[in-house]
């Protein structure tokens, strides 16, 4: 099961992949919104998690691009902040709110992997 | 007598008198007398010899004076009672003056009848007459006893030149001498009477016989004819003028019967004469004479008698005139007048009236009236630019030849002029019911094709058309609905623009329409077309007026007008329902009591700004007597002299907006907060993930105390992440807050908000609500679910019709373990519409994220719909085929129903 980390903060991401590696995950990681197509279209992985603040091209828009070259790629939103109210973000299939503890990340992983 | 006899007899004279006075003193009284009578017949013979009357008294005069030995001498004649000096010899001019009978020494011997002698001498009285003399005898001139005049002798001399007395003998031989020349002075008279008498005779005839050459000339050269007849009517002469005018020479007609009365006047002319018979002169016969050529001409003729001498009627004079041409231009001015005064009148009607049926009736009446052009039949055509065509819009005339019959005798017993009628039709009620009205409103020519109707208005042209058989772009609609035979069609062009044409025919009096006619209609049709053109004009202006009332009128914004002194002119519904008065009870008062109830102008006032400065005022006012805020805009109205009159005010209760903006103000501070918390969020939680994350690894493989040390990071660091977690929910609003809400209200809402886009479309949204359903929903969002499923219906369908239901039904639960069911209830919410369908292969897809069949569409409508229903515990499902429209229902949970 490969999974893609996208983040622009290469401490989350060292510590995303740890995290999920040790979870039993193949995990491939992208540094920001560009890496991130990139990536997906060479490791075609079979989850996303998504960070939304990035500089270069934002994860909505990260979001927008891999569900229409992948409409069935479950992708994570995984951000800071609470974005809920922006309909956008409604289309992702889940929603994580970044915490130290990664409990909820990896449920909702599994809940995600369990449905496909 | 010639002038040396004259002077031989005066020679004569003298030596007889220079005998005569020798013989007074030397010889015997027969002697004196034998003497006397010879020298009374050397002076008779003398006197008689001559024939004019003047010299003769001359003569006497003087020849007396000689013999008498006197200084002067005086004859007068009685005129008309007085005496006149008629001759006179040796007498200054001043006794000369006439005198009275009875007056002076004359006067005397005629009012006596006796000789008289004078001498100053011997005399009181001295008449201012006689003054100079000092003797004198004075004898009257006897005719009989009929007295003709006197004859004096003045200051008798002797020959040493010294006055002496008259004496006896000089009496008796003056006495003698003047009843020879009384007599010889009769005669005389009467010669010279004969002798005048004769003078005038041939001095009269002369005259006599020029004029009768002027009349001779007159008559010849006279441009009347001049004829006579005799009392049978036998021409007895007939002058050039006779010749030319009727043709027949003067050969030819005199001898004869009037060659140029024409048979049928013949017994007309012998009445005439029998007029003249009895001495009655006729003038101005207006009647008609024959000419050689056998045509017939307008003559004006006198008739009067001839008499002869004896006044005894012998013959006719006839002078005639040819008045042909006169009677023609007669005709013709009348017809013209007649013609002109009608156009004006009608004219001037027409631009009186204010309805466009009334002004084409008035026209056509005035073109088919007897009185007014007289064709039997007209219709006014008006271009429809945007159907291109020309189309009849009314007709007036007879239905058939019976109807013509009867309409033209009943006009002519009621003798209607045209003026009464034309007020008829602008008073009275308008039918419209004629078969030929009828038949007219039917015509619709395409101006496309080609007949004479479409090129009277293409080529701007009338048309007259003399057979409808002969002219192969007659109008074949004209043909078959009208029967016209003939017919004559001229544009109607009001600012070079042709606005249609006028169509006349005359089907009953099969009077051909002539070039005349063609022009007295051209001449109308201007009028016709201006005033057709005035009143679209008209009817333009009061319908725009009619529009900016209604709008001024149905505005909600308060609308009113204010004059300089701030008296309200004119307010709008509006007005009158904020300020909760009638209009009558507002217009005329001041604005600040009305609106502002102030007993002087609100410094605040636009109104009292504009007035200031004349300039446009817009601004935002809080009026407290008002009650709220509004959007006040004041704009200047000026009169045609750039005077300002007043002011336009529009204001607008802006209260409710200021509120909502002053909410906007407050959400956009909130999305700023949020923005912020976002970045804080951003900057803060990444480090602590990191190190709380990191922390956490390190404390599962490290031991004891360094364990214990890797606990506290991580336990600090989910204490910081707890606090950012509520500081960030405090500036957030609660997504998941729900409340109930009656559905009527949310598709109320909905539809508002859709309404005008989904007309914009031709569709109809319709609503079915079952007013009982509440739903537990947050709003927001779950409208936000709506709205997409009804503008996607909308997108999908085109004039047709998009349906909302709502409606609760029943449902079970699965079986529990003992086969019940528990009962709940769902609300259904339905979206349908009429629209295009989805195809089969895409129903799978519509929920998935940026699938959209749209070229500009996001493809998360759905998704985002989808996604708002589950997060209310709810479901949607699609129904849906090709071009048989779409079905969408949500179902969700009610009250008391599974959850």
């Amino acid at each position: 099961m490969k999974i893609l980390v996208v983040d622009d903060e290469k401490n989350i991401l060292k510590l995303y992949k740890a995290e999920l590696e040790d979870e039993g995950y193949n995990v491939v990681t992208a540094n920001s919104g560009k890496e991130a197509l990139e990536v997906f279209r060479a490791e075609e992985p079979d989850v996303v998690t998504l960070d939304i603040m990035m500089p270069d091209i934002d994860g909505i828009q990260v979001l927008r691009q891999l569900k229409q070259e992948k409409p069935q790629i479950p992708v994570i939103m995984l951000t800071a902040y609470d974005y809920r109210d922006d309909f956008s973000v409604w289309v992702s299939d889940a929603y994580v709110v970044k915490s130290s503890d990664l409990v909820t990340l990896k449920a909702t992983i599994k809940q995600i992997i369990e449905k496909k | 007598m010639n002038e040396q006899e004259q002077r031989h007899d005066h020679d004569a004279a003298l030596k007889a008198g220079a005998y005569a006075s020798d013989a007074v003193s030397h010889r015997s009284t027969d002697a004196e007398q034998l003497r006397r009578l010879k020298v009374l017949h050397t002076i008779t013979t003398s006197i008689l010899s001559i024939t004019d009357f003047h010299e003769l008294l001359n003569n006497i005069s003087m020849e007396s004076v000689k013999f008498f030995n006197a200084s002067g001498s005086i004859l007068r004649l009685l005129e008309e009672g007085n005496l006149k000096v008629e001759a006179c010899w040796g007498l200054c001019d001043d006794i000369k003056a006439e005198l009275q009978i009875g007056e002076g020494i004359c006067g005397q011997a005629a009012l006596e009848g006796k000789t008289i002698f004078y001498n100053r001498s011997e005399t009181d009285y001295v008449h201012p007459a006689t003054e100079s003399i000092e003797v004198g005898i004075c004898t009257p001139l006897k005719i009989g006893d009929t007295l003709i005049g006197t004859f004096g002798l003045y200051d008798k001399m002797t020959v040493e030149g010294k006055t002496i007395p008259f004496g006896e003998e000089d009496r008796i031989t003056l006495e003698g001498f003047a009843s020879v020349a009384a007599i010889v002075i009769e005669k005389s008279m009467l010669y010279e009477k004969a002798l005048r008498q004769e003078r005038e005779a041939v001095s009269a005839k002369r005259q006599v016989e020029e004029l009768k050459d002027y009349l001779q000339g007159l008559i010849e050269n006279s441009p009347d004819a001049i004829v006579t007849t005799d009392l049978d009517g036998i021409v007895t002469s007939w002058n050039d003028a006779s010749e030319k005018m009727f043709g027949f020479s003067r050969n030819e007609s005199i001898g004869k019967f009037l060659p140029n009365v024409p048979h049928f006047l013949i017994d007309t002319e012998k009445s005439y004469i029998e007029q003249i018979k009895r001495g009655e002169t006729l003038k101005d016969l207006e009647t008609v004479r024959k000419t050689k050529d056998g045509n017939i001409i307008d003559v004006n003729i006198n008739m009067a008698p001839i008499k002869n001498s004896s006044g005894k009627i012998i013959g006719i004079s006839r002078i005639g005139r040819d008045v042909t041409e006169r009677k023609r231009i007669e005709k013709d001015l009348l017809r013209k007048n007649n013609e002109l005064s009608r156009l004006l009148f009608i004219s001037s009607t027409m631009r009186g009236t204010l309805e466009l049926d009334r002004l084409l009736r008035m026209v056509l009446t005035a073109v088919t009236m007897g009185d007014g052009l007289g064709f039997n039949r007209s219709m006014l055509l008006l271009v429809d630019e945007g159907r291109n065509v020309i189309r009849g819009a009314m007709g007036v005339g007879p239905a058939n030849h019976d109807e013509a019959w009867e309409i033209w005798s009943r006009l002519s017993m009621e003798n209607k002029d045209i003026n009464t009628i034309m007020q008829e039709i602008e008073l009275g009620p308008l039918s419209k019911d004629s078969l030929i009205d009828r038949l007219c409103c039917g015509i619709d020519v395409n101006l496309d094709d080609d007949t004479v109707l479409t090129r009277a208005v293409k080529e701007k042209k009338p048309f007259n058309v003399t057979d409808v058989r002969t002219e192969p772009l007659s109008d074949p609609v004209l043909i078959q609905q009208l029967g016209t035979m003939a017919y004559a069609v001229l544009p109607l062009i009001s600012r070079n623009k042709v606005i249609g044409v006028l169509w006349v025919d005359n089907l009953y009096s099969r009077k051909p329409i002539t070039d005349h006619d063609m022009n007295i209609l051209k001449g109308f049709t201007d009028q016709i077309a201006s005033a057709i053109e005035n009143l679209r004009l008209f009817e333009h202006v009061t319908q725009a007026e009619q529009e900016l009332e209604n709008i001024f009128e149905s505005i909600s914004d308060l609308m009113y007008i204010n004059g300089r002194d701030y008296s309200i002119k004119k307010i709008n519904r509006a007005v009158a329902e904020k300020i909760g008065k009638s209009p009558d009870e507002i217009i005329r008062r001041k604005c600040y009591e009305i609106f502002h109830g102030m007993d002087s102008p609100w410094e605040l006032c636009p109104h009292h700004k504009t007035i200031a400065t004349n300039q446009p005022f817009v601004g935002e006012v809080d009026d407290p007597n008002l009650g709220g805020t509004f959007l006040i805009s004041s704009s200047p109205l000026f009169d045609k002299n750039g005077e300002l009159t007043g002011t336009v005010h529009i204001a607008r209760d802006v209260s409710e907006i200021k509120k909502l903006k002053e909410k906007v103000a407050s959400v956009e501070r909130m999305a700023a907060l949020g923005e912020m918390a976002a970045k804080v969020a951003h900057e803060i939680r990444n480090p602590l993930l990191s190190i709380g994350g990191f922390a956490r690894r390190l404390e599962k493989r490290l031991d004891s105390d360094l364990r214990e040390h890797a606990k506290i990071i991580v336990d600090e660091v989910r204490r910081l992440e707890g606090i950012l977690n509520n500081t960030l929910s405090f500036v957030k609003s609660s997504v998941t807050e729900r409340r109930e809400v009656a559905a009527a209200d949310l598709i109320n809402d909905i539809s508002t908000l859709l309404e005008p886009t989904v007309n914009d479309r031709g569709n109809v949204l319709s609503r079915e609500v079952d007013h009982s359903v509440t739903l537990l929903i947050n709003y927001d969002r779950f409208k936000e679910a709506i709205l997409n499923l009804v503008g996607n219906a909308n997108h999908a369908t085109e004039n047709g019709l998009i349906t909302i239901q709502v409606y609760s039904e029943s449902v079970f639960s699965e079986p529990d373990l003992l086969g019940h069911r528990a009962e709940g209830k769902e609300a259904v919410i339905e979206i349908k519409d009429t629209g295009h369908g989805i195809r089969e292969e895409d129903l799978n897809r519509i929920w998935d994220p940026f699938f959209t069949t749209r070229p500009t569409g996001t493809g998360l409508g759905l998704s985002i719909t989808k996604r708002i229903i589950e997060e209310h515990a709810g479901r949607i499902e699609v129904e849906s085929k090709v071009g048989g429209g779409t079905v969408f229902r949500i179902y969700l949970p009610l009250k008391g129903g599974p959850a």
